[in-house]
């Protein structure tokens, strides 16, 4: 269960402050999908910034499960993303020189799955979102876009995190690709049990979500 | 292409320092040699005594034997240098006078020094006799022109000897056939041979060992000298008792030191060692600045991938521990192709540094020392047959092998040159490793992300 509450950050730049979220506050459950839509600039990925640990709020709270992470120390941060939390790029950010399974086992290594497991739990991972063994060996250059973000989901969800945070995911793909990727992330958040929030300016895909919020000037408002 | 490119940039940097590093080595330790051949002696000499050609005011016995009050002077060794021409002793020099006469023109048999008629074809190379308190010693340069008298047979008379008696070099003794116990004239006075010497030198195995006192008494010259020679217990105070030396003795006498004459050979060797450090600390300095700038730019290159490793949760340590292993391998890489190549290129370099900073040309032959025997009146530019010493001013020559081998500079690579080679391979990737750990430790996952 997440919960977020009267969430602040703004940042000072030269030409004045700018309110990129202001006062957010809403809860998701754990396997479900939440949709957030919103127009480039609106603040959409700072809220993610900020859910995903990667910035610290001016104010507010993060709660997963009874745990406040707004307050965490760098360690803890970094703790805390390893293992409870999962990201997915627009640009998939896989590591070049590592193959599909590499890159997957990359976040068991660092949320510090048994050794023994990692490929294991690497391989059951790849079959779920649909690649066979001889794809797993493939280094990213070598897969299609739709295939380098299944292996971009199938990292994000390796060490079993409670949050899945998916900046724009369909961004660089076709339609029809970026459908089964959104039908993906629904199937394994549900299987995982983990909660998924999807960031995205497409209000088709954000239709396919279980909850949808509309985010303009950093104020987060729920779309019923 | 890039790894490649950086290997080999740093295995320049490194070759260059390891050869600069083998360079100043092989100077240091020829400068070592060297000096610690030249020994710690000082010679004095008459004010403005000419070497072979005389001239000036002899010394007195008197003045030279008070240096021995002074700090740090063990011995004091006199000699008094003198020729003999054919008129003067029933000896014949072994050492054919040949172009020599018409050259410089000596005089006829009997005329004394250099300047006579150039058309001469009866001139005599002198006979130089040393009245030495010395004998035997194996330190007599500074009394009888250089070399190292080894007898070959016979004994050496005492050094408080007033007999008549010699000890003559090898060459003569052949020309003359003379033998322990054979005779000869010399003043007028039947000198008896009672050693026979080999100095390893045509030149000075030409020449007649005497007691001092006996060749100032057939001489007519009673108590001066031609040449002293100071020993001093420690070549670090050799500069100091020359000082008190040259003070003790005034305007009358040249004073100069081994250790002088020797640091002005030296001189373009320690340019070349001067050179080397500079260059050895410049290229360490430059590869780290290159391994530096290497890894700023593989980090800013690979920003976004830093940044997803620290959002997918990699502590920093992980991170830079990467980039400190690309950085120890680049280094290692670079480090092991520069020391080979910096060994393969020492050599040449040495003697290419050797030779640009003048070395050779100064340092060839033999270094002259003040004082020592007189020969003849007048004239200079003696080459002796055995060749390789120049007449450049006031003083006498030594023999010596130290000089004109200065430039043969041997270069090694031992342990301490592979211990640099990693010590520099070390520092330069721990440089390039802090830059590549402080850049990556300011990546804020957030920004790099957001940029997307």
């Amino acid at each position: 269960m997440l919960k977020v509450e009267n969430l602040d950050k703004t940042f000072h730049t030269g030409a004045g402050d700018v309110h990129a979220v202001q006062n957010v506050s809403f809860e998701a459950k754990d396997g479900e999908l939440v949709a957030i839509l919103g127009a480039s600039g609106s603040g959409k990925s700072t809220l993610l910034s900020l859910l995903g640990l990667l910035d610290s709020p001016d104010r507010g709270s993060i709660d997963i499960d009874g745990t406040q992470l707004a307050n965490l120390d760098s360690a803890g941060r970094t703790r805390y993303r390893s293992s409870q939390v999962g990201f997915v790029f627009q640009q998939f950010n896989l590591i070049p020189n590592l193959n599909a399974r590499e890159n997957v086992k990359l976040a068991l290594e660092f949320a510090h799955w048994p050794k023994a497991d990692r490929d294991n739990r690497a391989n059951e991972l790849l079959g779920i979102v649909g690649l066979d063994e001889s794809k797993a060996e493939r280094r990213p250059a070598k897969l299609s876009g739709g295939e380098q973000q299944r292996v971009a989901i199938a990292r994000a969800f390796a060490a079993q995190p409670q949050l899945i945070l998916a900046d724009e995911p369909t961004g660089s793909l076709d339609k029809a690709t970026g459908q089964k990727i959104v039908e993906l992330l629904r199937e394994v958040a549900t299987t995982q049990k983990a909660t998924v929030l999807v960031v995205t300016h497409d209000e088709k895909i954000a239709k396919k979500a279980d909850r949808r919020f509309e985010i303009e000037d950093g104020v987060l408002k729920e779309i019923h | 292409m890039r790894t490649v490119g950086v290997v080999v940039i740093l295995a320049v940097a490194i070759a260059l320092s390891i050869s600069m590093l083998i360079a100043r080595d092989a100077v240091t330790n020829k400068i070592n040699t060297v000096r610690a051949s030249t020994g710690n002696t000082i010679t004095v000499s008459p004010k403005g005594f000419f070497g072979f050609s005389g001239g000036g005011t002899p010394l007195k016995e008197s003045a030279v034997t008070g240096l021995l009050s002074i700090p740090n002077v063990t011995a004091v060794q006199e000699s008094l240098s003198e020729e003999l021409t054919s008129a003067k002793t029933s000896l014949k020099s072994p050492t054919p006078a040949g172009s020599l006469g018409g050259q410089f023109g000596f005089g006829s048999s009997g005329a004394s020094g250099f300047g006579g008629s150039s058309s001469s074809t009866t001139f005599s190379i002198p006979v130089r006799v040393i009245g030495t308190n010395s004998p035997g010693n194996a330190v007599v340069g500074g009394a009888n022109g250089g070399g190292t008298e080894k007898l070959t047979s016979g004994a050496a008379y005492s050094p408080t000897s007033t007999a008549d008696v010699a000890i003559v070099g090898s060459s003569l003794a052949s020309t003359n056939k003379l033998k322990v116990g054979s005779t000869f004239t010399a003043w007028s006075t039947k000198i008896t041979v009672v050693g026979i010497f080999n100095a390893g030198s045509t030149f000075t195995n030409a020449s007649v060992l005497m007691p001092l006192s006996t060749v100032q008494k057939l001489a007519s010259a009673s108590g001066d000298i031609t040449s002293a020679t100071v020993t001093v217990n420690s070549l670090n105070n050799v500069a100091s008792a020359d000082k008190a030396v040259a003070k003790e003795l005034g305007t009358a006498a040249d004073v100069t030191s081994t250790q002088a004459t020797t640091e002005a050979s030296l001189s373009p060797l320690n340019s070349v060692k001067t050179i080397s450090t500079y260059t050895l600390v410049g290229s360490v300095i430059g590869a780290a600045i290159i391994l530096l700038l290497s890894m700023l730019m593989i980090v800013r290159e690979r920003r976004r991938e830093v940044g997803v490793l620290k959002a997918l949760g990699a502590p920093n340590r992980s991170i830079i521990s990467q980039f400190i292993a690309e950085s120890v391998t680049f280094t290692i890489l670079g480090a092991a192709v520069g020391f080979v190549v910096g060994i393969l290129i020492s050599s040449p370099i040495t003697s290419a540094l050797v030779s640009a900073s003048g070395g050779s040309s100064s340092t060839s032959g033999f270094v002259r020392r003040a004082g020592g025997p007189g020969f003849g009146a007048g004239g200079s530019g003696f080459t002796p047959p055995t060749g390789g010493f120049a007449n450049r001013g006031a003083g006498s020559f030594r023999f010596g092998g130290f000089s004109n081998t200065i430039t043969q500079i041997h270069t090694s690579a031992g342990w301490s040159t592979l211990g640099f080679a990693l010590i520099a391979a070390i520092v330069i990737a721990a440089l390039g490793s802090a830059v590549a750990a402080a850049t990556i430790i300011r990546i804020r996952p957030a920004e790099v992300l957001r940029s997307e």
